[in-house]
């Protein structure tokens, strides 16, 4: 449905903020992971037609939307990372200009604003100003203007950042249910965000594609590799500086040091079960190396 | 740390585009500050005199240009200094830190001065290359060429840099309102400062045009006017020698205590300036998010599926840039402009015309926000993904013409009424020219300032009756509707040739 061809974008002050990135998108959640500075943002906005790439093509259903983007406008929903509100416009009046601007009917957009503003559960603030909203009420109003076309391709950027652990909760529900019939795009750096909402995984970092598969994939590329012991406090830096720690954990007894290494690091380190921060650490840390 | 608070703000604002804009106008300003020998434009008026283009007089008229125009207009480029900092966060982090207001609002005024200083600094290097351009005179003397500079143009814009300070301190003047009362109170102070008892040497035509007068009594001249503006001649001027300014102790010491006075203006407001209060730095109080229903605990609500497109939205368009654009005008303003309608219908038909320019006086700062709203809030953020962009800016700009035809209705069904057919045309055509230069201009500038700026001085030129500038029909002999009309379509694609290339920079 969306394909991303060798795609490329180079800033004046940062050359290969993507760098040849090819995928191939079909109904269904992709999450997008990797450090800051990775080059996601810039992959979703050109992925959504904002930002125009360097070199390479999107194509949608063949269509290539660098040149004709409004194709694929018409049917997307984008929630960016940072985006604004009109303060002075209700959530209702917002709405409803976005849907103009979307190109939806008159009776559509007068269904769809409610119905999505209770989706959000916004309906009791909707026609108060937007700039008493808090950070959580603005980003579900930004959620509910991504739904205004029942869009074919949704591209959301750190989507839960400013919701609570419940509201994260819901939201992850609902994007596995849009993905059913269609393209859900989610970018995050919060690894654990991803394994209850998908299977299909995508890792950039330095502008580039380290992985695209199933998490399945992912984490066998650490098996074997994950490992744990307890150390003295004062034995931390010299760990850290020769090895790859993950995690670090005060006990009563000391330090739990989990490390990620091709051989046993210590002779007290016990082989332990990798998850998929392990996973996505090893990737990135491998991809930065090279 | 004021110097570093001072080269942090300078710093910031030239990496923005707005500074190359200004750094031009400050070109453009040298250029028409020395024109060419067969022009019958000056800025500077001796009695159809001008000094031959020497260093000394090239540098002093630039000088004295600078000094009246970059006050003026100086001001708007550098009044939202602290507006930033509040906007980017960095006032919250100074708040805990242990600069004192004191420091922050002398570094702030530093780092005003160094913007306003950089553009006197283009002027200055202007002056010298029109000084060898209009070929009078090749001899370059650095010190007759600057001293002006340093002694005219660098206290006056000292004291614009601290005044931009205090107006962003004083609760009514950091608003737009700010914006137009400092176009009234720099036309007014800038009339007095070239009087010869300004005090302190005001804006230094006193002095220089004493000189002037001397240098032309001793060659048989004379001259009983010296001002400076911008003025037709009706013959180009003739001129004489004229060996520069003579720089005594009175003189420097003048313009030393102006710069002491700007350095006290600027410091002063940390007498009752909040750093980190944002109820008294904003301008009002804080309000409260409204109560939040709980997104997580309220059960769950099937998605909506379905959405139906329309082929035709542009009324809907329209309507929302409309609204988005009049949220938030307050009532007062509306009030005022109500005023102006009813008074409209009420005077005889001849004033009917200096009403419909009272009226189209006063939507300044709404117009100023075409262009800018979707950036300035970060709507354009969710925007950049939306279709039809070309369709959106010409809903904004018909929702400004719908605006401006709206608040000089009165006027022009008062003139239809009157059987005053090309005075309508000229009020139509003037209605879809202001929100296109309006629009034009803050896609260009990203800024509001630079429409504030040109418009109100446009505006002025009309009420001063200089015909050729009259976009709205109010004096006899200005431009005819049709090209005005055409001016706003080119304004119109100006826009959309801005508003292409930034979507290109993304």
């Amino acid at each position: 449905m969306l394909e991303l061809l060798e795609v490329t974008k180079d800033y004046p002050n940062r050359p290969h903020a993507v760098d040849a990135v090819t995928m191939r998108l079909e109904a269904g959640v992709l999450g997008l992971l990797g450090p800051n500075g990775a080059g996601k943002s810039s992959l979703m906005r050109i992925a959504a037609t904002v930002t125009r790439p360097t070199r390479g093509r999107v194509l949608f259903e063949g269509t290539d939307v660098v040149a004709r983007p409004d194709v694929l406008r018409r049917t997307l929903g984008y929630l960016p990372q940072d985006f604004g509100v009109h303060p002075h416009l209700t959530a209702r009046e917002f709405l409803s200009y976005l849907a103009a601007a979307k190109g939806l009917s008159r009776r559509s957009a007068r269904e769809r604003v409610p119905q999505l503003l209770e989706l959000v559960n916004l309906t009791g603030a909707a026609k108060r100003p937007l700039g008493g909203y808090s950070g959580g009420m603005l980003r579900r109003v930004g959620i509910a203007q991504a739904l205004l076309a029942d869009p074919r391709v949704l591209i959301v950027d750190e989507p839960t950042a400013g919701l609570d652990p419940q509201e994260r909760v819901r939201f992850r529900t609902l994007l596995s249910d849009l993905a059913s019939d269609r393209v859900v795009v989610l970018s995050t750096h919060i690894v654990s965000d991803l394994e209850t909402i998908t299977d299909d995984v995508a890792v950039l970092a330095g502008g580039r594609l380290l992985h695209r598969g199933t998490l399945d994939r992912m984490l066998s590329g650490v098996a074997g590799q994950v490992w744990e012991l307890s150390a003295d406090p004062a034995d931390v830096p010299r760990l850290q500086a020769g090895f790859r720690v993950t995690r670090l954990v005060r006990t009563p007894s000391g330090v739990r040091v989990r490390i990620l290494a091709s051989a046993p690091p210590d002779r007290r380190a016990e082989p332990a079960v990798p998850d998929l921060e392990d996973a996505y650490l090893g990737l990135v840390s491998a991809g930065v190396r090279s | 740390m004021i110097l570093a608070v001072a080269v942090a703000g300078f710093r910031e604002r030239r990496r923005r585009p707005a500074y190359a804009v200004v750094l031009l106008a400050a070109v453009g300003l040298g250029y028409l500050a020395v024109p060419a020998a067969g022009s019958r434009w000056t800025i500077v008026s001796l009695g159809g005199y001008r000094g031959v283009y020497d260093s000394a007089y090239t540098g002093t008229v630039c000088a004295l240009a600078g000094a009246l125009w970059l006050c003026v207009g100086g001001f708007y480029v550098v009044r939202t200094a602290l507006a930033q900092d509040r906007a980017t966060g960095v006032r919250e982090l100074l708040a805990v830190s242990r600069m004192r207001s004191a420091s922050y609002l002398a570094g702030t005024f530093l780092s005003n001065l160094l913007v306003l200083g950089s553009m006197a600094g283009a002027l200055a290097v202007t002056a010298g290359l029109l000084q060898l351009a209009r070929g009078e005179s090749y001899a370059v003397s650095p010190v007759a060429l600057l001293t002006p500079f340093v002694l005219f143009t660098l206290p006056v814009l000292a004291i614009t840099a601290a005044l931009a300070v205090f107006w962003e301190t004083v609760p009514g003047l950091r608003s737009g309102f700010g914006n137009v009362a400092w176009f009234a109170v720099a036309v007014v102070g800038m009339i007095a400062a070239q009087s010869p008892t300004a005090p302190l040497g005001g804006l230094g035509t006193g002095p220089v045009a004493a000189s002037l007068r001397d240098a032309m009594a001793a060659r048989g001249l004379s001259s009983t006017e010296a001002a400076i503006g911008f003025m037709y001649l009706d013959e180009p001027p003739r001129t004489f020698g004229w060996s520069g300014l003579p720089v005594t102790a009175d003189l420097v010491a003048d313009r030393a205590l102006l710069v002491l006075v700007a350095v006290v203006v600027a410091v002063l407001p940390a007498l009752w300036f909040g750093r980190s209060s944002p109820v008294r730095s904003s301008g009002g109080p804080v309000r409260s998010a409204p109560a939040d229903a709980g997104y997580a605990d309220a059960a769950p609500i099937p998605y909506p599926r379905g959405a139906v497109r329309a082929n035709r939205t542009f009324a809907r368009l329209v309507a929302g840039e409309a609204r988005s654009l009049l949220a938030g005008v307050s009532r007062w303003w509306w009030a005022v402009a109500a005023g102006l309608c009813a008074v409209t219908l009420a005077v005889p038909t001849p004033t009917v015309t200096a009403l419909l320019l009272a009226s189209w006086g006063w939507p300044v700062l709404v117009w100023s926000r075409l262009g800018l709203q979707g950036r300035d809030t970060g709507v354009d953020a969710l925007l950049g993904a939306y279709p039809a962009g070309r369709a959106r800016l010409l809903a904004e700009w018909v929702a400004g013409v719908a605006f401006t035809a709206a608040l000089g209705a009165a006027a022009l069904v008062r003139l239809g009424i009157a059987g005053d057919l090309g005075g309508v045309a000229a009020g139509a055509a003037a209605a879809a020219f202001v929100p296109a230069m309006a629009l034009a201009l803050g896609l260009v500038s990203g800024a509001p300032r630079l429409f504030q700026a040109l418009y109100l001085t446009l505006w002025w030129c009309v009420v001063n009756g200089i015909a050729g500038l009259d976009y709205l029909g109010a004096v006899a002999g200005g431009p005819s509707p049709l090209v005005v009309a055409a001016t706003a379509a080119c304004l119109v694609a100006t826009a959309y040739g801005a508003a292409t290339a930034r979507a290109r920079r993304r």
